[in-house]
């Protein structure tokens, strides 16, 4: 199973776990069976409509999916997913 | 409550003075537990904003993505992020709540005359409409 990498905030609604491992063959798949197995989670990762947020990257090992084939992108059972946010800002 | 240790706190002053009049940015790694952020090492990194950084900075997610691997290898979490706003007050702009995270703490450092001035740590909610103080000792 790929395996996700759960940011340290978030292990709050994971047991602790550090990282999970989850049924899937897509990201996308793997993604809703971590928040299926913890629903906690869902609010921190995809928004009213089911969607990934704005502020959360998903890698696939050092890719991130926007550029394979986004929650369709194939995930093997060495694979790693990392949710990494999205950070910008300014005075302005 | 978010408590930065003192070298870590010296490097990230040292790199927002050294950034002025340009915003700087980076990652605080450290520990979490009872209640208490406590951050014991800043990790500069380069603002990738691609217009005038005086009053932006952007993070590239390869940076944050590396800082995080970075943490769990020395057993350290990533705790939040730091960046100045250079001659302004530490406030949480509409353009850094809109670009944020909730996952994490966010302290400005506000830069006056290219020398620290003081500084205020926010957390986002996960909507991004609003940012609320955290307490924070340096």
């Amino acid at each position: 199973m790929p395996k996700v990498l759960i940011p340290t905030p978030l292990r709050q609604f994971t047991g602790k776990q550090d990282a999970v491992a989850v049924p899937g063959a897509t990201v996308g798949e793997a993604l809703n069976a971590l928040t299926a197995q913890f629903p906690e989670l869902r609010k921190q990762i995809f928004n009213d409509e089911g969607k990934v947020r704005s502020f959360v990257n998903v890698y696939l090992n050092d890719e991130d999916v926007r550029y394979l084939g986004k929650d369709a992108t194939a995930a093997k059972d060495d694979d790693t997913i990392s949710l990494v946010p999205s950070i910008a800002g300014g005075r302005r | 409550m978010i408590r930065i240790e003192g070298a870590a706190w010296a490097s990230m002053v040292a790199h927002a003075e050294g950034a002025y009049p340009n915003e700087c940015c980076g990652a605080m790694l450290g520990s979490n537990g009872d209640g208490v952020k406590l951050v014991r090492e800043a990790l500069p990194l380069e603002n990738a904003f691609a217009g005038e950084q005086a009053a932006r900075y952007e993070l590239r997610p390869e940076d944050l993505l590396a800082a995080d691997r970075a943490a769990r290898e020395r057993r350290m979490e990533l705790i939040g992020i730091y960046h100045s706003h250079p001659d302004c007050d530490a406030y949480f702009s509409q353009t850094d709540l809109k670009n944020s995270c909730p996952w994490y703490s966010f302290v400005v450092l506000s830069i006056r005359n290219g020398k620290f001035h003081h500084a205020n740590s926010w957390l986002p909610n996960v909507e991004q409409t609003a940012a609320e103080k955290e307490e924070l000792s340096y």
